[in-house]
Parts: structure tokens; sequence; C-alpha cells
């Protein structure tokens, strides 16, 4: 779906103090190669349970694990992040750009046969801008100011203004059937528990809170996936799933920078049946500034800020070396990253010079800068249990003191942290995470409109230039257009220094060497791309009884 | 004094107790590197010549974050033990010495006091203030004092019926006085014995909320903290989660033989004493 961006509670969780070994169970040879298979059991793990199988209702990401099996979209995106069709077989935007044609591929059916078309979608819109749904994801939907159906293979949408997070949009809206749901309360109905959909897999079985388990959609539009089941198990507890991955008990986890780097390496044993990937993800953690706060309001202050940290320190101690510097709050490598800009350079002098233009001196001796009888200290704010951050802190803690200010460290649980301090606007400084999708448009992030109690600028970021950009990114097709639109925006926001970019950080996953077909390197889109194509040879599947 | 040191488990103890306040006191001197320095070139290197007990995972050595995470922690017990043995004293005497219904406030309150788990209640409180050093001490204070008052208590009940008492009654003197200069002086062997070993269990409280985050918080080291901190590198890194535990074993472990030692040397009629 299309959530282009959220807070990143926690990057990864806690490891379990223990350890279990694992005997080889089987000489099996994983290392290998053999042809594309049809059958077996892909077994993966999750921390917790869905709340709802409709997705546009439950807008968490447990549940879309599973609902991107079973639903298709109009478009997704290709392993290079482009967009293409997959319901859509193609598209049009009108000259104005106010108006978008999808046009789908015939013969669509759903998994009990009946066939999908327009109706389908139309009604799927319907539903997600329906006040009852309450889908957090609504507003971009609500701009459509017209939806027509002229046939059975046409969709037609109209907006007031052109809008180029449109597309995006519509490859996050997972298609309905109507047939299923027309006349049904959204939050009530039995198809939260019993989906219907069209993509590869269809549900066979939820435990609630133990599995649940798909199997392949003989239907499916987009032809058949390889691996038969797929099971998704909830075991909420990190350490517990790894525990369950040296186990053989699950083929799949996502993993910390420790295990990554430092648990699975030193473990011959875990080497030997384990692929691990590493992808950089679409987040960055950052140090926040409440601008509306002294001394923050001195730009000078934020970038001596920004010259006393230095990044590389972070990421290579917090992250292990898996992590990235950037300079603009996007993914480095695609288009919408600026090249031209170089991340804040490690540089304590021009840092205590820039302190020093700005009025601060040491007069008492104790190594803090003060200006008028007011020393430069104030509080940094993270989450508690996060590790990477919390460490992070006190490497910032460090870097800053070299240079005369002082920071107290308060890490606190994640719920109070948003409604007593985020929302409230009651800090000074936070180290926190963007989770971003793949439009560009951060107009939630950084607009001055955006600053209201539980909007997304709570930093309190204003500056038109800004405000200006944003709206113009939003209302270009051109993708050319928009890349230079975004590329300034990035440049205004490295001039201001409203944030310090920490560090990008990289997703980590463990799977099975028995899983054969699994891009690598990993694209773009991520590992996950193409899983449709993934399989397990016969002689590596997990041994099972089966009464036959 | 000589007694002490004719007691096998006292002597024992004290040793203990005093090797790891040497080591606390001198820790500017013994610590071969600042505490909070940083290397992340250096992150969880195992024990060597150059850093004896390995480093942490931000590259700082462990033995010097040892060092100046035992005063800490000392430091802790001892003003948490101070709090609460001057309050437990205090309401002790008065309850002991007046009785009626000064003393049954008093009982009742201990009683409240008791009924409620400590360390939750701890918790609780430390959660509604902001964790940092001065607050753990003061609320752990605040938080043990009902053992003393108790014993106190007891003491005085049995010293307001001697003589000598009831003598400088008879003569005249204020009530301040006979608390204070007659009654007190001969109850505070059993307070010395509970403040030992309530040093002891300030010491392991201190380590459980700084290991729960809501103790002593970064970049200060102390004891739980650094466990901590071990614990999520304890599958490779065992030297982050062993010394830590083991300093807090030994100090513990040195209050308690101290404690039990003492008791055995003021106990005129415990036979263990020799």
């Amino acid at each position: 779906m299309a959530h282009r961006y959220f807070l990143i509670i926690s990057l990864c969780g806690l490891l379990a103090a223990c350890s279990a070994d694992v005997s080889e169970q089987n000489n099996a040879p994983y290392n290998q190669s053999f042809p594309s298979q049809s059958g077996g059991t892909f077994i993966d793990a999750m921390p917790s349970d869905p709340s709802s199988l409709i997705f546009m209702v439950a807008g968490e990401s447990a549940s879309s694990a599973i609902t991107a099996n079973i639903f298709n979209t109009l478009l997704r995106y290709n392993k290079d992040l482009d967009l293409a069709g997959e319901l859509a077989q193609s598209w049009q935007v009108a000259a104005d750009q106010k108006t978008i044609t999808f046009h789908l591929k015939p013969g669509l059916v759903w998994a009990d046969g009946r066939p999908l078309t327009s109706e389908d979608v139309y009604f799927t819109w319907q539903l997600i801008i329906d006040e009852k749904t309450r889908s957090p994801y609504a507003s971009d939907f609500q701009l459509v100011t017209k939806a027509e159906t002229p046939d059975k293979l046409t969709f037609v949408v109209h907006y007031d203004q052109a809008f180029s997070p449109a597309l995006d949009s519509w490859a996050g809206l997972q298609i309905l059937p109507k047939h299923k749901l027309a006349g049904q309360d959204i939050h009530t109905t039995s198809f939260t528990q019993k989906p219907l959909g069209s993509h590869y897999y269809q549900l066979k079985e939820w435990r609630h809170g133990e599995y649940l388990k798909l199997e392949r959609n003989p239907k499916a539009v987009l032809g058949q996936a390889q691996i038969n089941t797929l099971i998704e198990r909830i075991i909420p507890d990190p350490g517990a799933q790894f525990l369950e991955l040296m186990a053989d008990h699950i083929d799949s986890m996502n993993m910390d920078p420790i295990t990554y780097a430092r648990i699975i390496p030193s473990r011959p044993e875990l080497q030997a049946r384990l692929n691990q990937y590493k992808a950089l993800g679409n987040s960055y953690t950052y140090l926040g500034f409440n601008l509306k706060r002294q001394p923050f309001n001195d730009v000078r202050i934020r970038k001596a800020i920004n010259y006393a940290i230095d990044k590389q320190e972070i990421i290579d101690g917090v992250y292990l070396g898996l992590g990235e510097q950037i300079a603009s709050p996007y993914k480095p490598g695609t288009r919408w990253s600026n090249p031209q800009l170089k991340p804040y350079a490690f540089d304590p002098q021009k840092a205590r010079t820039l302190l020093a233009e700005a009025g601060y001196k040491d007069t008492d001796g104790d190594g803090i800068l003060e200006r008028d009888g007011k020393k430069l200290s104030f509080e940094v704010l993270t989450n508690h249990g996060n590790k990477e951050r919390e460490k992070t802190v006190v490497i910032i803690q460090r870097r800053l003191k070299e240079v005369g200010i002082d920071i107290r460290i308060r890490s606190i649980e994640w719920a109070s942290f948003i409604t007593r301090f985020i929302k409230t606007g009651d800090f000074d400084a936070v180290v926190l995470g963007w989770q971003l999708g793949l439009e560009p448009d951060q107009y939630g992030i950084w607009h001055s409109s955006q600053q209201k109690p539980g909007q997304f600028n709570f930093i309190g970021y204003n500056n038109p230039k800004v405000d200006k950009l944003l709206e113009q990114g939003r209302s270009e097709f051109d993708p050319d257009k928009r890349m230079h639109v975004y590329h300034q925006f990035a440049e205004a926001l490295y001039e201001d220094s409203p944030i310090v970019y920490l560090s990008a950080g990289y997703g980590l996953t463990a799977i099975h060497k028995r899983v054969q077909g699994i891009m690598n390197p990993v694209p773009p889109a991520g590992v996950g791309y193409d899983s449709q194509k993934w399989y397990i040879p016969l002689p590596l599947r997990r041994t099972q009884i089966q009464a036959e | 004094m000589k007694k002490i040191l004719h007691n096998p488990l006292a002597l024992t103890g004290l040793l203990l107790i005093s090797i790891i306040l040497l080591l606390a006191l001198l820790a500017p001197w013994l610590a071969p590197y600042d505490p909070d320095d940083i290397h992340v070139k250096q992150i969880l290197l195992a024990p060597s010549m150059q850093h004896w007990m390995g480093t942490d995972g931000l590259g700082r050595d462990v033995w010097s974050r040892m060092l100046y995470g035992g005063r800490v922690s000392l430091l802790v017990g001892l003003v948490a033990v101070g709090i609460s043995t001057a309050i437990g004293v205090f309401l002790g005497a008065i309850a002991g010495y007046y009785r009626g219904w000064v003393d049954t406030i008093i009982m009742r309150l201990v009683d409240i006091m008791l009924s409620i788990p400590s360390f939750f209640l701890i918790l609780a409180v430390i959660a509604f203030l902001s964790p940092s050093i001065t607050n753990v001490m003061i609320v752990i204070g605040l938080t043990s004092w009902m053992s003393v008052t108790r014993l106190v208590r007891a003491e005085f009940l049995s010293l307001t019926q001697r003589e000598f008492v009831t003598a400088s009654t008879a003569l005249g003197a204020q009530d301040w006085r006979v608390i204070f200069k007659h009654c007190l002086p001969n109850s505070l062997t059993p307070v010395l014995v509970s403040v030992v070993l309530g040093i002891a269990s300030a010491v392991l409280l201190e380590s459980g909320l700084s290991f729960l985050g809501l103790g002593v918080q970064a970049p200060q080291a102390s004891w739980g903290n650094i466990l901590t901190d071990g614990k999520e590198y304890i599958q490779f890194a065992w030297w982050l989660s062993l010394y830590p535990g083991l300093a807090i074993l030994i100090t513990v472990l040195g209050y308690n033989l101290l404690g039990e030692g003492l008791r055995d040397v003021f106990d005129p009629r415990s036979h263990t004493a020799r």
C-alpha cells in the first residue's frame, strides 16, 4: 500500500541471550544448484498476527506481508523500481495531467472463477474513500473527483489538479472483489478472516497467534508460483526467531547488524545452511532539532552540530559498517537523491568556528560554551529499547562534548515518546528514523502546513522555498522535471540543515539455502522481488509425513 | 574490633569490601583509559594486555568502566542506606519510646509499606520521575527503611523498661535526651548489622534498575548498565556479562558475609561467635 512514510520504532530487536547448537540433520547438498521445480513449503516468521486481511483497514506491515500474496494492484514497481502494469495492461495520463485511464488485462478472474472487472476497481476506490472505512490511506484517493467505468476493462479517474503521486497510490491499492464485499461492514465482515483474491496464493488456514498458511491459487491471474505452500509463523521475539532459524524450523528472517556481521560468520554450521542478503533500505536515521526553540533557530548552530558529528563513526560503531552516509532524504543511488550533495564532513574545527561566530564562548572554563550566561546544553530523546539509536546518541554526546556542547540523553518508551513529546512538540532534539516509500513526495514531512499535533513536520520546519518546491513536485508528472525539483528541494534542506542525516541502514535477511532462484545481488526492489519464481528442489525439502 | 578480626565470616567480608572500595576510590589513578572514550575501530575486543577486560560495543575499555561503575554502585548503596537508616532509626525510636497511638500509626505505616512489593514500587516511582543517579538513591532510601524501624522500635521497647532509663526520666531528663543519649546508643548494634546487609541489597537494586534502563543513565557507567549492554552480545562477547556480574556478586557477598559476621560477634546468644 502507498504508505509513503511512517516513523520507524525499531529497525531490529534484541537478540535472545541464549543459543542452541543444532547438529546437521542431513547432509543435503545445499550448495548444489538444481533446476526449477514446482512444489514444496516455505516457512517464514513475522512478529505479530495481522489485525485484518483487508490492508486498507489494517494499515500495518503484518497485514501487508500476507495480503501482498493474495490481492493484486493495478500497477506495481518492477525490479528497477519503475512502474509497470499488474492488473492493468496499460495506462494513460491525459495531456492536462488531471485524468488517468487504466486498461485492464482481458480475462482476469478471482480465485472462485468469477470475472475481475473495472467494477471491482471502482468498488475498491469507493470503499477506501468511504468515511466508515476510516482508512489511513484514504487522503490520496479523496483527491479523485470522479471515477468512471466506461466498459468492463476500462477505469478512468479525474483529479481537480495534477497530482503526480497518484500513480504510486494506485500501485498501492489492493483490488477487492465486489461480489464478496458489496453491502458488508468492512470492519466486521468475515472476509477479513477469509479473503478471496486473484494473486498467486490464497489463504488456506489461519491459527491466530500461531501461523497463517497460504496455498497456490490455481486461477492466479499472473500465472503459477513455484512454491506450493507458504507458512507465515507468528514469533514475536527476534531472539526466538533466530533460535527457530538455527533449529531449521523456519526458512527466513530479518536480522540486526550484530547477527548478520558477527554471529552468523562465527558459526560455520549456520553459514553452511543460510544465504545472507543485504540491501540498502529506503529508510534513514536522523538527529532532528526543535526549530521553534533556542538555539536551534540559528542555522549556524545546526551546521556546527552537523560538522561536529562523525557519521562514519556511527555507521562503523553502531551498524558495524552496514549503513551509508546520505546528504538528501532519499535512498542513495535512486534518481531522487541529489548526486551533487556530499554529506557534511566531520570537521570539529569548523564546528568551533561556527559556534564562535554565533557568539558562544567558554567563559568559565568548564569546557561547555555559553552565550549571555546560558550554557549550550540540551536534551536528546530517543525511543527506549532501540539499541542502535541508544548507542548512536552516546556517540553524538561524546563528539558534541568535544566542541563544547553538553547534551543529556533520555530514552523513553515509544508510546509516551510519541504522545508526550512528539505530538506536543515538547522536546529539544530527537534521534528517530523515517521509513520512506518509492514516491519522492515528502509534503507531509517538510511542508510548513503539516505542523499540527499528530502531523509529521513536528520539528517545525518552515521554509517558503521548500514549500513551493514540494507543491511543484506534487503537480509535475514528467520524471526528469520532477527529479530536478526534488534535487533542488534536497539542496535547500542541505543548506538549512534542519536535521542531521546520520545513516541509511541496510535491510538484512537470512534465507535457507534450500530456497533457490533468489535474485542475487538483490535488485533495487528488494530481496523478495519476484518471489513467485523461488523454488525448493525436491532433495532439499524438509521431510514431511503425509497421509496418502 | 578484635572480635571481628577473629570471625572468619566478617573477616572475609571485610576483605572483599575493602578491595572493591579501594578499587573504586582509586579509579581515576587505576583506570588506564577514559571510561567514556569511544573507539569504533576497537569494538568488542576480547580481553588482552591492552584491555584487561576487553572492550564494549562502542570500543570503550571495560576495565576502566568497571572501576568507575563501581564508584556509582557503591555510592548508591551507601547513600540509599544512609537515607533509609536515618528514617528508620528516627521513626523506630519515636514509636518505641512513646508507644500508644504514635506507635500504632508508625507500625501500620510500616505494614502498608511492606505490603507493597518494593521493586515494583521503585520501578513505578522512577518511571514517573526521570531516571537519574540522585533519584535512584533517594527512591531506594525512601522505600527500604521499614526493617530498621522495626529493629529500633523493638530495642526501645525493652530499653525503656530498664532501670537506667527510668533513672534518667526520674532525674527530669527531657524526652530527646533520654532517646538520643541513653536509648539510641544502646540500640545501634542490630542497626549496624542491618545497615551492612542493606547496602548489599541496595547495590543489587541499583544494578537491577540500571539493567532495566531506569537507573544510572548513559554515558555514566554502572555495573548494571554494563551488564545490559553486554546482553546484546552474550553469544560471542562473554566478557561484557561476566565481569560486571562477578563484581556485583563479590560486593553483595562481601557485605552479606560482613553482616552475618557482625551479627555473630555482637549477638551474645549466638554460639557461632568465637
